[in-house]
């Protein structure tokens, strides 16, 4: 260390004035150093360690995993999609034709084609009253059943295909609040903004939300940001998985 | 002398002191911000997520070998294409909710009670009841033998409800299928859905069964507006 010339005046003087012996004041130094040295080594390492361990690791490795497999996923549902395809152009003989229409509209239904037409596009996004002191907060975010209300509205006035954040509604898909985000089609996560797209009449969607009481009004009087756009053309992507019943059979 | 001595040794002692200090805040600090510099939040969600992703993954790879085996068949002759084309109607009107089904679930009747005549059961008590379900693992649900699919509307009309367009009227029995023990139990929790709705005045009876069906939608299926993305 720096302290050489220190150590060698102050031994020397310590010396003279006969209360310390040199021998004890250097040991002491050099537990004092040790010490210290010992210390600095371990805060390096543990800076250093911070950046390697486990939970900052697990999540950087799960992360990578998580994009794996989602665009894992992406490939299959294309692959789906154009087996999909080609099983209707082999299935399509003259004599089906009513059957595929069938087929058409129970895949509608089911959730898995992907569906464009006309439609609206409706933002919704948490309050941005600011508070003041007193105010119940709970009464200004977005709840599960506004978000319910919103796409109840929706389907009774006719909407045929909706989906929210990109993830198709199924007739199972439920819409869970919790905290900032929101949870649905078994707990998938969506952030805010939220973006719901249904398709159907627009003018008859839109004033279905916005008409006098109704439920963008409501919404927008607890701060809530709610905006309905009608838009030309949307489209609707089909469920993110496939789906499988475990449990329900279907009846003879 | 004894002066500089004094200075001297103050001095030094002082910086160690310092330097000292300094890493042990320095140390309290790091130690404290480790637990905090990943929430095991982050872990956990996206432990949860890449699940998910891989339960899609494989109802995807499921459905694309049912896809291909009826592919195959469908190449084969007329009456296989045929064939093919039936099961894979069969399976798309079961998944959309256009057959009916059976299986174990619950069946969750709801009424006025006598005692409060005040409350009349609304679309969105119903519609709780039909989200609370959905979250617990129904597969197929129906209201007083009005499926709901994906694009049901539950409609206070009046003193009314009305369902896929068909009014229905209290009380209303909610049947549904799935695992019967955690639909059962997602209504009943404390503090659920079933305490509140008992709260305002709606009795709540859940009864979880080996075997319950649930009603195919017979009614129209028109679709104007929606046309399957063309490629």
């Amino acid at each position: 260390m720096t302290c050489h010339v220190p150590i060698t005046q102050w031994s020397f003087m310590i010396y003279i004035r006969g209360r310390f012996s040199l021998k004890t004041f250097h040991l002491a130094l050099v537990a004092v150093g040790l010490v210290l040295g010992i210390l600095l080594a371990v805060q390096f390492r543990v800076t250093l360690e911070i950046q390697s361990t486990e939970p900052v690791q697990r999540a950087k490795t799960l992360a990578a995993q998580v994009n794996q497999v989602k665009s894992e996923r992406e490939a299959l549902q294309g692959q789906v999609g154009s087996l999909r395809a080609e099983l209707d152009k082999a299935m399509s003989l003259p004599q089906t034709a009513e059957i595929m229409e069938e087929l058409d509209r129970a895949r509608i239904e089911a959730g898995v084609t992907e569906l464009t037409g006309p439609g609206v596009e409706v933002t919704l996004n948490d309050s941005i009253v600011s508070l003041k002191p007193g105010q119940d907060p709970n009464l200004y975010v977005l709840h599960d059943e506004d978000v319910l209300r919103v796409l109840n509205e929706l389907r009774a006035a006719g909407a045929e295909a909706i989906s929210m954040n990109g993830q198709r509604l199924l007739a199972t898909t439920e819409v869970r609040c919790t905290g900032p985000t929101v949870l649905l089609n078994k707990n998938k996560r969506l952030a805010p903004p939220y973006v719901i797209t249904a398709i159907g009449n627009p003018d008859t969607l839109e004033s279905s939300l916005k008409m006098k009481g109704g439920v963008a009004e409501t919404l927008q009087f607890w701060g809530i940001q709610v905006t309905v756009k009608k838009v030309p053309q949307v489209i609707v992507p089909p469920y993110s998985g496939g789906t499988k019943f475990e449990f329900a059979k279907a009846a003879a | 002398m004894k002066n500089a001595l004094k200075k001297t040794t103050y001095l030094s002692i002082s910086m160690v002191a310092v330097v000292v200090g300094l890493m042990m805040a320095l140390q309290f600090r790091t130690t404290s911000n480790i637990d905090q510099a990943v929430p095991l939040d982050r872990v956990q969600e996206l432990t949860i997520e890449k699940k998910q992703v891989e339960r899609d993954l494989n109802q995807l790879k499921e459905e694309s070998v049912d896809l291909k085996f009826k592919l195959e068949e469908a190449g084969k002759s007329h009456t296989a294409a045929t064939d093919a084309l039936e099961s894979e109607l069969l399976k798309n009107k079961l998944y959309g909710g256009l057959v009916p089904v059976e299986g174990q679930g619950v069946e969750v009747l709801l009424d006025n009670r006598p005692d409060s005549s005040f409350y009349n059961i609304k679309d969105d008590d119903l519609l709780k009841v039909l989200n609370d379900l959905r979250g617990a693992g129904a597969e197929a649900i129906a209201i007083n033998g009005q499926r709901i699919l994906s694009t049901s509307e539950v409609r206070l009309a009046g003193s009314h409800i009305n369902v896929n367009l068909t009014r229905l009227s209290s009380p209303y029995k909610v049947v549904a299928i799935g695992p019967s023990a955690t639909l059962k139990s997602s209504l009943e929790l404390r503090g659920g859905l079933k305490e509140y709705l008992n709260d305002l005045g709606v009795s709540v009876t859940v009864q979880s069964e080996d075997r319950v069906l649930v009603p195919a939608y017979t009614g129209p299926l028109r679709f104007d507006y929606a046309k399957p993305t063309q490629r």
